[in-house]
Protein backbone atom coordinates (compact mmCIF):
# COMPACT_ATOMS: atom_id res chain seq x y z
CA UNK A 1 0.00 0.00 0.00
CA UNK A 2 1.36 3.47 -0.81
CA UNK A 3 1.94 5.89 2.05
CA UNK A 4 -0.17 8.55 0.33
CA UNK A 5 -3.86 8.51 1.21
CA UNK A 6 -6.54 10.51 -0.50
CA UNK A 7 -10.11 11.73 -0.15
CA UNK A 8 -10.98 11.54 -3.83
CA UNK A 9 -14.01 9.31 -3.36
CA UNK A 10 -15.59 11.56 -0.73
CA UNK A 11 -14.82 14.79 -2.58
CA UNK A 12 -16.08 13.34 -5.85
CA UNK A 13 -19.33 12.22 -4.19
CA UNK A 14 -19.84 15.71 -2.73
CA UNK A 15 -19.63 17.15 -6.24
CA UNK A 16 -21.83 14.47 -7.82
CA UNK A 17 -19.11 13.48 -10.22
CA UNK A 18 -18.87 9.98 -11.62
CA UNK A 19 -15.51 8.23 -11.85
CA UNK A 20 -15.63 8.57 -15.63
CA UNK A 21 -16.38 12.31 -15.46
CA UNK A 22 -13.51 12.88 -13.06
CA UNK A 23 -11.21 10.76 -15.22
CA UNK A 24 -12.16 12.72 -18.34
CA UNK A 25 -11.55 16.06 -16.65
CA UNK A 26 -8.22 14.98 -15.17
CA UNK A 27 -7.10 13.23 -18.34
CA UNK A 28 -6.65 9.72 -16.99
CA UNK A 29 -8.53 6.46 -17.41
CA UNK A 30 -11.44 5.45 -15.16
CA UNK A 31 -9.33 2.51 -13.98
CA UNK A 32 -6.70 4.94 -12.70
CA UNK A 33 -9.34 6.85 -10.73
CA UNK A 34 -10.54 3.54 -9.25
CA UNK A 35 -6.97 2.58 -8.33
CA UNK A 36 -6.38 5.98 -6.69
CA UNK A 37 -9.63 5.80 -4.73
CA UNK A 38 -8.66 2.37 -3.44
CA UNK A 39 -5.24 3.73 -2.37
CA UNK A 40 -3.57 1.24 -4.67
CA UNK A 41 -1.92 3.84 -6.85
CA UNK A 42 -0.14 7.07 -5.93
CA UNK A 43 -0.38 9.49 -8.84
CA UNK A 44 2.40 11.75 -10.04
CA UNK A 45 2.58 15.24 -8.59
CA UNK A 46 1.17 16.69 -11.80
CA UNK A 47 -1.85 14.37 -11.80
CA UNK A 48 -2.39 15.00 -8.08
CA UNK A 49 -2.53 18.74 -8.74
CA UNK A 50 -4.94 18.21 -11.63
CA UNK A 51 -7.24 16.06 -9.43
CA UNK A 52 -7.21 18.70 -6.70
CA UNK A 53 -7.94 21.42 -9.22
CA UNK A 54 -10.90 19.52 -10.73
CA UNK A 55 -12.25 18.83 -7.24
CA UNK A 56 -11.64 22.51 -6.33
CA UNK A 57 -9.73 21.82 -3.14
CA UNK A 58 -6.14 22.46 -2.01
CA UNK A 59 -3.77 19.59 -2.70
CA UNK A 60 -3.32 18.73 0.98
CA UNK A 61 -7.07 18.42 1.45
CA UNK A 62 -7.20 15.84 -1.29
CA UNK A 63 -3.96 13.94 -0.60
CA UNK A 64 -2.32 13.17 2.73
CA UNK A 65 1.09 11.71 3.38
CA UNK A 66 1.14 8.96 6.00
CA UNK A 67 4.62 7.57 6.63
CA UNK A 68 4.96 3.80 6.61
CA UNK A 69 6.23 3.82 10.20
CA UNK A 70 2.86 5.20 11.28
CA UNK A 71 4.14 8.72 11.79
CA UNK A 72 5.96 7.83 14.99
CA UNK A 73 8.70 10.34 14.24
CA UNK A 74 8.18 13.80 15.66
CA UNK A 75 8.36 16.82 13.36
CA UNK A 76 11.71 17.70 14.93
CA UNK A 77 13.07 14.23 14.19
CA UNK A 78 11.75 14.39 10.65
CA UNK A 79 13.40 17.79 10.10
CA UNK A 80 16.70 16.48 11.44
CA UNK A 81 16.45 13.44 9.19
CA UNK A 82 15.71 15.52 6.08
CA UNK A 83 18.46 18.10 6.80
CA UNK A 84 21.18 15.46 7.12
CA UNK A 85 23.67 15.75 4.23
CA UNK B 1 -15.42 -6.28 -21.19
CA UNK B 2 -16.72 -3.02 -19.69
CA UNK B 3 -14.28 -2.83 -16.77
CA UNK B 4 -11.15 -3.12 -18.90
CA UNK B 5 -9.29 -0.11 -20.21
CA UNK B 6 -8.17 0.12 -23.83
CA UNK B 7 -4.62 -0.88 -22.93
CA UNK B 8 -5.82 -3.93 -20.99
CA UNK B 9 -7.91 -5.12 -23.90
CA UNK B 10 -4.94 -4.81 -26.24
CA UNK B 11 -2.81 -6.79 -23.78
CA UNK B 12 -5.31 -9.66 -23.61
CA UNK B 13 -5.46 -9.66 -27.41
CA UNK B 14 -1.65 -9.77 -27.56
CA UNK B 15 -1.55 -12.68 -25.14
CA UNK B 16 -4.13 -14.62 -27.16
CA UNK B 17 -2.22 -13.93 -30.39
CA UNK B 18 1.07 -14.98 -28.82
CA UNK B 19 -0.36 -18.23 -27.44
CA UNK B 20 -2.19 -19.09 -30.67
CA UNK B 21 0.80 -18.45 -32.91
CA UNK B 22 3.67 -19.49 -30.65
CA UNK B 23 1.88 -22.42 -28.98
CA UNK B 24 2.54 -24.80 -31.86
CA UNK B 25 6.16 -23.63 -31.89
CA UNK B 26 6.73 -25.22 -28.51
CA UNK B 27 4.48 -28.25 -29.07
CA UNK B 28 5.99 -29.12 -32.45
CA UNK B 29 9.50 -28.03 -31.52
CA UNK B 30 11.29 -30.87 -33.33
CA UNK B 31 9.63 -30.10 -36.65
CA UNK B 32 10.73 -26.46 -36.81
CA UNK B 33 12.17 -25.07 -40.00
CA UNK B 34 13.38 -21.61 -40.99
CA UNK B 35 10.23 -21.14 -43.06
CA UNK B 36 8.10 -22.07 -40.07
CA UNK B 37 9.79 -19.50 -37.86
CA UNK B 38 9.41 -16.87 -40.57
CA UNK B 39 5.76 -17.86 -41.00
CA UNK B 40 5.21 -17.51 -37.28
CA UNK B 41 6.68 -14.00 -37.25
CA UNK B 42 4.45 -13.05 -40.18
CA UNK B 43 1.48 -14.72 -38.50
CA UNK B 44 1.90 -12.82 -35.24
CA UNK B 45 2.20 -9.52 -37.10
CA UNK B 46 -0.98 -10.15 -39.12
CA UNK B 47 -2.97 -11.49 -36.16
CA UNK B 48 -1.87 -8.61 -33.92
CA UNK B 49 -2.78 -6.06 -36.59
CA UNK B 50 -6.25 -7.57 -37.01
CA UNK B 51 -6.96 -7.89 -33.28
CA UNK B 52 -5.62 -4.42 -32.40
CA UNK B 53 -7.66 -2.87 -35.23
CA UNK B 54 -10.85 -4.56 -34.03
CA UNK B 55 -10.23 -3.41 -30.43
CA UNK B 56 -9.49 0.14 -31.59
CA UNK B 57 -12.74 0.13 -33.58
CA UNK B 58 -14.97 -1.13 -30.76
CA UNK B 59 -13.38 0.96 -27.99
CA UNK B 60 -14.60 4.54 -27.84
CA UNK B 61 -12.34 5.75 -25.04
CA UNK B 62 -8.74 5.13 -26.04
CA UNK B 63 -7.13 7.31 -23.39
CA UNK B 64 -3.82 6.15 -21.96
CA UNK B 65 -2.21 7.78 -18.95
CA UNK B 66 0.81 7.72 -16.64
CA UNK B 67 -0.33 4.50 -14.95
CA UNK B 68 -0.47 2.75 -18.31
CA UNK B 69 3.06 3.92 -19.05
CA UNK B 70 4.28 2.79 -15.62
CA UNK B 71 2.74 -0.65 -16.09
CA UNK B 72 4.23 -0.86 -19.57
CA UNK B 73 7.68 -0.15 -18.12
CA UNK B 74 7.17 -2.82 -15.47
CA UNK B 75 6.28 -5.30 -18.17
CA UNK B 76 9.38 -4.43 -20.17
CA UNK B 77 11.52 -4.82 -17.05
CA UNK B 78 10.08 -8.28 -16.38
CA UNK B 79 10.57 -9.22 -20.04
CA UNK B 80 14.15 -7.94 -20.07
CA UNK B 81 15.06 -9.78 -16.87
CA UNK B 82 13.60 -12.97 -18.33
CA UNK B 83 15.48 -12.54 -21.59
CA UNK B 84 18.75 -11.76 -19.80
CA UNK B 85 18.35 -14.80 -17.53
CA UNK B 86 17.56 -17.11 -20.43
CA UNK B 87 20.52 -15.74 -22.41
CA UNK B 88 22.90 -16.34 -19.51
CA UNK B 89 21.58 -19.87 -19.01
CA UNK B 90 21.65 -20.54 -22.76
CA UNK B 91 25.20 -19.24 -23.19
CA UNK B 92 26.27 -21.21 -20.12
CA UNK B 93 24.87 -24.42 -21.60
CA UNK B 94 26.53 -23.60 -24.91
CA UNK B 95 29.88 -23.13 -23.20
CA UNK B 96 29.38 -26.34 -21.19
CA UNK B 97 28.60 -28.45 -24.25
CA UNK B 98 31.44 -26.84 -26.22
CA UNK B 99 34.00 -27.65 -23.53
CA UNK B 100 32.66 -31.21 -23.30
CA UNK B 101 33.08 -31.57 -27.07
CA UNK B 102 29.41 -32.29 -27.58
CA UNK B 103 28.65 -29.41 -29.90
CA UNK B 104 28.34 -30.70 -33.48
CA UNK B 105 28.75 -27.34 -35.19
CA UNK B 106 29.47 -29.08 -38.48
CA UNK B 107 25.94 -30.42 -38.36
CA UNK B 108 23.73 -28.36 -40.68
CA UNK B 109 20.89 -28.58 -38.19
CA UNK B 110 22.91 -26.80 -35.52
CA UNK B 111 22.15 -23.37 -37.02
CA UNK B 112 18.43 -24.12 -37.06
CA UNK B 113 18.66 -25.38 -33.52
CA UNK B 114 20.31 -22.13 -32.36
CA UNK B 115 17.69 -20.14 -34.28
CA UNK B 116 14.96 -22.12 -32.55
CA UNK B 117 16.43 -21.69 -29.09
CA UNK B 118 17.03 -17.94 -29.37
CA UNK B 119 13.64 -17.37 -30.99
CA UNK B 120 12.12 -19.37 -28.12
CA UNK B 121 13.85 -17.07 -25.62
CA UNK B 122 12.36 -14.03 -27.33
CA UNK B 123 8.91 -15.63 -27.33
CA UNK B 124 9.07 -16.53 -23.62
CA UNK B 125 10.28 -13.02 -22.73
CA UNK B 126 7.48 -11.46 -24.75
CA UNK B 127 4.85 -13.62 -23.05
CA UNK B 128 6.32 -12.81 -19.61
CA UNK B 129 6.19 -9.10 -20.49
CA UNK B 130 2.53 -9.30 -21.47
CA UNK B 131 1.55 -11.42 -18.45
CA UNK B 132 3.43 -9.07 -16.08
CA UNK B 133 1.48 -6.13 -17.49
CA UNK B 134 -1.85 -7.94 -17.16
CA UNK B 135 -1.05 -8.91 -13.56
CA UNK B 136 -0.11 -5.29 -12.78
CA UNK B 137 -3.45 -4.10 -14.15
CA UNK B 138 -5.38 -6.72 -12.18
CA UNK B 139 -3.55 -5.79 -8.97
CA UNK B 140 -4.38 -2.13 -9.71
CA UNK B 141 -0.65 -1.67 -10.30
Amino acid sequence: MPSIRNQIRELRAQRNLTQQELADQVGVTRQTVIAMEQDKYSPSLETAFRVARVLEVPLEECFQYEPRDGGRRSIKEERQRVSKP
Amino acid sequence: MPSLSYREKTLYASLVAELVVYGPYFVLHRQNTVNKVAGMILGIIVLQAVLQSVIALVTRNRVTDERDRLIELRGYRAGYLTLATLMVVGLGLLWFHATMGRLPLENRWAALHFLSVFFGMLVISDIVKTVAQIVSYRRAL
